[in-house]
This record gives C-alpha cells, sequence and structure tokens, in this order.
C-alpha cells in the first residue's frame, strides 16, 4: 500500500493451527478453577505454571534445537501466545525472555552465551527483565546515562534502571549502556550487559504501581562488576540492538489483547438473551478483535520472511492499545453495581487499574504516532 | 489476462477518464448545478475493455477478482454503479446495464435496463422515482408490478455488503494519499504542516484506521469462499464503517476550509464514504449479527468463533 504501511495477507498454515486445541486443553487443566484469569501478559508471574510450558515445548518454539528450542516458525509461536493471551493464563514469567530477550541473543549473542542462557529460558526457570529505561530517560532512550566501564577482565557498571518489570523476581536484566560518547546522532556509544539481578552490586527496588501491585521495579548499579562474556553483541551497537528488538516486542497479541478477559465476562454476564445493545457492543469488540489479530498475524509473517516491520508493528500496536482502553470503558456502562466478587467486576477493575500501562509500556502512544508518521514520510 | 494486469488496465481507464469535472456532472441531488449525467463515455470504455465483466463466471476471474476492481473503483470514486454492474453480471445473465436493489433503491435505476432486487427478484419493466444518497450518487426508488424470481446466493446482502467494504477501503487509501500529499506542501507559520507533531499525530491515526481497513476488507475476501465468509464480512462492514468516519473527520481538519470548499475533490470521496457506510447495513446491524453469534456460542467459546480459521 504505502512504503512501510504494508499488511500483506497471511493465513496461519495448519500446523500452526493444529497447536490451538493442544493449548487450550493444557490451559483448562493446568488452571485451577477459582483463578482469576487475566489476558495481560504482564500479570501472573508463575514459575510452575511457565516450567509446565516450557516442558511442552512452547518457550523459545522459534529457535534451534541445540539452544533447546523447537525450531518452529513464527505462526506456530503466534498460536501458542494467543491461545495463553485469550485464556488468561500466568505468562508473565517467562514472556520477556521469550519474546526479547532471547531472540536478541540468537542474533548478537556469542555461542557461549546462548549455550548458557538459551536452554533455561526454554525450560521456564529462567526469567528476564528489561533494563531500558532510567530515571532521566523514558521515551528518550538514546539518553540513558547508566554508565559501563572497561576494567581488567570485564566492566563496571553504575546507574540505575527504572520500570523493570518483575526484576525483583526474575533471574537477569538486559541493561543499556552509555560506553562511550554518544556523537552527533545520539545514539552511539551504547552497549548491553546482561546482568544477574542477584549480584553484588545490584540492589532491586519493587515499585508499588496504582493497583497496589508490585510489577516494576528500579535496579540500582553500584560498582557492579561483570565480565566480559556479559557484554551482548559489540560495544558501541546498543542502538541498533534495541531497536531490533521492537519488532518482535510490539506486534504481537499481547498489544491488543490486555482487556481481553473483560470481554468473556461481559459475554457471560449477558447470557443467552441479551438486548439490542448487548449484542452491538459485542460485535464491535469482536470486529476490533478480528482486525487486529489479522494485522498482528500479518506482521508475524513479515517476522517470519526475515523482514523488518518497524512501523507496521508500531502502527499494531498503536491501535491495540487505544482499543484496549476503549474495551472497559465501554463494557462498564453496561455493568452497573455488581457485587464485590462478581467476575465481571473484578476483571473490570483489574484492567481498568492497569489500563494506563497500556498506552506507555513497550513505546508510548506519542512515539509509536512519531514511527508511524516517519514511515508516512511526514517526518 | 491476470487480474494484476486487468487492475493496471482499469487504473489507466479511472486515472485518464475518471475526474472530478465527470464526478461532478454524474451527481443527482440538490445542488443546483448538479446534473446526473450518467457517464456514457466511461461506460462505453469499460464495455469495450471487458472492464464490466471482471468476476463473470465465463471471464476467467473470480468475485474475489470482482471485489478487487471495486476497490480500485472506490479509489477513484467512479461514477458509475460499477458494483451492481459486476455482482449482476455475475450471478445473472443478459445484456446490457443491470443494477441491483436493496430494498426497492438502486443505484442508477433510471439508466438501467434491468433491476435485481437483493430479495432475488429480476424486474425489466419499472418506473423510477430519482433519487440520491449524500454524495450525490443517483439511488432511485424501483416501482414495478411484475418480477421474476431468481436464484440469488443465500449470502448476497452479504456480497453485496462487501461491495461497499471494498469501495470503502479504496476510498479510504486515497484519503490517507491526499492528506499526506496536503500536509506536506500547505505551509503555514513558514513550514509544511507536516512538520507540525500534531498534524502528524492526525495522519498516524488516520493511517491505523486505513490499514486496519485494508486488513479487514482483504480478509473478508480471502474468505470468500469459505464458512466465515460471512462473519469476516460483517467486522468488516464494522471496522471499515467506524473508520470512514474517522478518517473523513481527520481528512478534513487536515485540509482546513479548502476541503470543505466543493471545489476541492476532497468530498467525492468523504461524502461517498459516509453514504457508503449506511448501505447493505450500517454499523449496529453489522455488530448485532456478530454480537448474536458470539453470545450464542457463550463466553467460553467466544475466542475460539473469533480465532477459528476457515474450513
Amino acid at each position: 500500500m504505502f512504503s512501510g504501511l504494508d499488511f500483506e495477507p497471511a493465513r496461519l498454515p495448519p500446523e500452526a493451527e493444529a497447536l490451538r486445541v493442544g493449548v487450550r486443553d493444557f490451559v483448562e487443566r493446568e488452571l485451577p478453577g477459582d483463578y482469576l484469569r487475566n489476558s495481560d501478559f504482564n500479570e501472573g508471574h508463575s514459575a510452575e505454571f511457565s516450567q509446565k510450558l516450557g516442558m511442552r515445548g512452547w518457550i523459545g518454539m522459534t529457535w534451534p534445537q541445540q539452544y533447546g528450542g523447537g525450531d518452529r516458525s513464527f505462526f506456530e509461536r503466534y498460536v501458542v501466545t494467543e491461545e495463553l493471551l485469550a485464556a488468561g493464563a500466568p505468562v508473565s514469567a517467562h514472556w520477556i525472555a521469550d519474546r526479547q530477550s532471547g531472540p536478541l541473543l540468537l542474533r548478537y549473542g556469542t555461542e557461549d552465551q546462548k549455550l548458557k542462557y538459551l536452554p533455561p529460558i526454554t525450560r521456564g526457570e529462567s526469567y528476564f527483565s528489561i533494563g531500558m529505561s532510567e530515571p532521566d530517560s523514558g521515551s528518550d532512550l538514546a539518553s540513558v546515562q547508566t554508565r559501563a566501564s572497561a576494567v581488567d577482565g570485564g566492566w563496571i557498571l553504575n546507574g540505575t534502571k527504572l520500570w523493570s518489570t518483575d526484576a525483583h523476581r526474575n533471574h537477569y536484566i538486559v541493561a543499556l549502556v552509555r560506553t562511550g560518547p554518544s556523537g552527533e546522532s545520539r545514539h552511539e556509544g551504547l552497549s548491553q550487559f546482561i546482568v544477574d539481578l542477584h549480584a553484588n552490586g545490584v540492589t532491586v527496588r519493587p515499585i508499588k504501581n496504582i493497583a497496589g501491585d508490585e510489577d516494576f521495579n528500579e535496579v540500582v548499579f553500584e560498582d557492579c562488576v561483570v565480565s566480559e562474556e556479559n557484554l551482548v553483541g559489540a560495544v558501541g551497537n546498543g542502538w541498533e540492538q534495541v531497536t531490533s528488538e521492537l519488532g518482535y516486542e510490539r506486534s504481537g497479541p499481547e498489544r491488543f489483547l490486555s482487556a481481553f478477559r473483560v470481554f468473556v465476562e461481559f459475554v457471560r454476564y449477558v447470557g443467552a438473551s441479551p438486548s439490542d445493545e448487548e449484542s452491538a457492543l459485542i460485535g464491535r469488540l469482536a470486529s476490533h478483535i478480528m482486525t487486529l489479530r489479522q494485522m498482528s498475524i500479518s506482521v508475524a509473517a513479515m517476522l517470519q520472511a526475515g523482514k523488518n516491520p518497524a512501523t507496521e508493528a508500531a502502527l499494531v500496536k498503536s491501535l491495540g492499545n487505544d482499543f484496549e482502553k476503549t474495551l472497559p470503558e465501554l463494557v462498564r456502562l453496561f455493568a452497573p453495581r455488581l457485587g464485590p466478587k462478581h467476575p465481571l467486576r473484578c476483571s473490570l477493575e483489574q484492567t481498568l487499574l492497569h489500563s494506563p500501562s497500556f498506552t506507555i509500556r513497550g513505546g508510548t502512544r506519542e512515539i509509536l504516532r512519531g514511527v508511524i508518521a516517519r514511515g508516512l514520510g511526514l517526518r | 489476462m491476470t487480474i494484476d494486469l486487468i487492475l493496471d488496465t482499469a487504473e489507466r481507464v479511472f486515472t485518464d477518464h475518471c475526474n472530478k469535472e465527470l464526478r461532478d456532472s454524474a451527481e443527482s441531488g440538490s445542488i443546483d448545478d448538479q446534473k446526473g449525467l450518467f457517464p456514457e463515455g466511461l461506460w462505453t470504455v469499460i464495455q469495450d475493455t471487458g472492464l464490466h465483466q471482471v468476476g463473470g463466471r465465463e471471464s476467467g476471474t473470480t468475485l474475489a477478482d470482482a471485489f478487487r476492481m471495486i476497490r480500485l473503483a472506490g479509489k477513484f470514486a467512479v461514477p458509475l454503479p460499477y458494483p451492481e454492474i459486476l455482482i449482476s453480471n455475475r450471478f445473472v445473465t443478459g445484456q446490457g446495464l443491470t443494477t441491483v436493489a436493496e430494498g426497492v433503491i438502486a443505484p442508477w435505476a433510471r439508466r438501467a435496463e434491468r433491476v435485481v432486487t437483493d430479495d432475488g427478484q429480476l424486474v425489466d419493466e419499472f418506473d423510477v422515482v430519482e433519487g440520491a444518497n449524500l454524495a450525490g450518487e443517483p439511488r432511485d426508488e424501483v416501482v414495478f408490478e411484475n418480477s421474476k424470481s431468481i436464484e440469488l446466493p443465500p449470502n448476497f446482502r452479504a456480497i453485496m455488503a462487501m461491495t461497499r467494504v471494498a469501495a470503502m477501503s479504496g476510498a479510504l487509501e486515497k484519503l490517507l494519499e491526499l492528506t499526506i500529499d496536503y500536509v506536506g506542501e500547505r505551509k503555514q507559520f513558514g513550514r509544511p504542516i507536516s512538520g507540525f507533531q500534531a498534524v502528524q499525530h492526525n495522519v498516524a491515526r488516520m493511517a491505523g484506521e486505513v490499514a486496519a481497513s485494508t486488513r479487514a476488507s482483504d480478509a473478508a475476501i480471502e474468505a470468500l469462499d469459505t464458512n466465515r465468509f460471512v462473519i469476516q464480512v460483517s467486522a468488516a462492514k464494522v471496522r471499515v464503517g467506524e473508520a470512514a468516519g474517522i478518517v473523513a473527520e481527520i481528512a478534513h481538519q487536515a485540509h482546513g476550509a479548502m476541503g470543505f470548499t466543493h471545489e476541492h475533490e476532497l468530498h467525492h470521496y468523504t461524502r461517498r464514504l459516509w453514504a457508503w457506510r449506511d448501505e447493505y447495513g450500517h454499523e449496529k446491524e453489522w455488530q448485532q449479527l456478530i454480537g448474536r453469534q458470539v453470545v450464542a456460542a457463550g463466553a467460553d467459546r467466544a475466542w475460539e468463533l473469533i480465532s477459528d480459521c476457515a474450513d
């Protein structure tokens, strides 16, 4: 259609569709009946559940077998991830490692790093956090000030990372740090390191969010010494590396399904004889989900073909996040004064309380619209 | 000829023959200088090039190809009952201009030799009460006493809704192109207005709506020969209809007062979008159709219905 806006038709191949029923059955078997299901990929941190997924081969699905992966296609991974999210399963423990830390290592890591870090991720035993933002660097990632200085046999890190989800219960963080001057482009002199979150010199402080949960954290490095083996990719190549993660980070089903359980509980709430207005709202929401899903699958096809659909991914995320926020706003007007334990009320309240994060995490709406505008040639 | 070559031919024909003057002269309605003239020259060219037979059973092309043509025609705001020409040609044999009525309202019935109604009647003797939609496209009431029953596919209304989905997705793409061009050319405060972040963000939002519409429309076409066709068309009519309002609004805002003038061609697309989203069922009708299916499936199978692959 336009340069940078090309959602080619794509259908999930039969071998991907074939996985669907198995994932559904698995979730029904494994989740306790009283578990409050949540389709937000950030909610629900369960080592037990992640390890079971690992045993089924549903983590690191697209990675080569020698690193514990399944040599599967992006389409197969797509089906498994959307089924888990739609079912509201607890997936946050392994999510970041599976989605982006692992692919980052596969692309830029050394053979030793791949052999060391990837197999435990695929077993659902090893969890990663993102170390990009800082107190003074939110959307403006090029301005990070955490610094790594070369010392004998390694590097010494100082600085503070912020909003690192689950750093208080994960094992590693991939930190974007300054190793040299930023240059005219502001994109030079950045590098990435894997840091053990339990190492000396690392302090993790959970930050309570408006829902009262402790999901994200401040991670402080004070003379934290890491070895040369902890460097990911080349010194100074950090900008290219973090931006290459974004196609994976921005286009997946987690960008439009966060509020999906509200939809499910609403369908349950209206029962067998909905009013015309209730039917219309359900149909409207379903139409949006169906369309976003088709767009997301199209991006999965581009990833599978080895393309870099950065603009399309930004567009799917932006549309999807706006939809995730709109869904509970529309549903709430049909569900007055429910009891405190009513599943629709619980789901609505939980989603509303987390909804501000939808259009912030992984690139704010404003940043994404800028990316799209650039893709359209406006800047 | 493959459909790609046919689309190339059509694009040349539309580019050469379908300009603002022609569209203006074809408009029918309340404005004094509207003439409601059927574009005979363009119709002749279309017949000479065989573009009126795309999607026909003996044409070597498919119904999906017809929808691709209708999208292209939507992108050029072709002032012919082009969807009706292609669809009637596929399902009803015979010569001459045949139009299709939604109920008793048919595009260009005043010029047609025959009318097919969407409930399966063929009418060749009829009177016409002239009318138009808000884009000035002739939408005439067909008055008749005798008709012949014909067999149309059971999902015929979905097929007709799909023509509007395809045409809208073409017009939406055109609006995005027009708007990107305009904000790049129009200078205010000493620079192109595309340099302002507020403008960039509106156009980015528009691009999201347009991309969603294109994808929804394509997904429905892809489902054509499957048991998913009706639900995909329903979703597309809902999604594209919603996008039509948003995109038309942003396009007009970006074009300022210029785009509000009759002289500018912007309204040939925005008014058609406003009209087409109401033809063959506005969003709410199709929303309810999907909603009832989801409810019938039940909460625990709602996802299954949404994610089901066609067979």
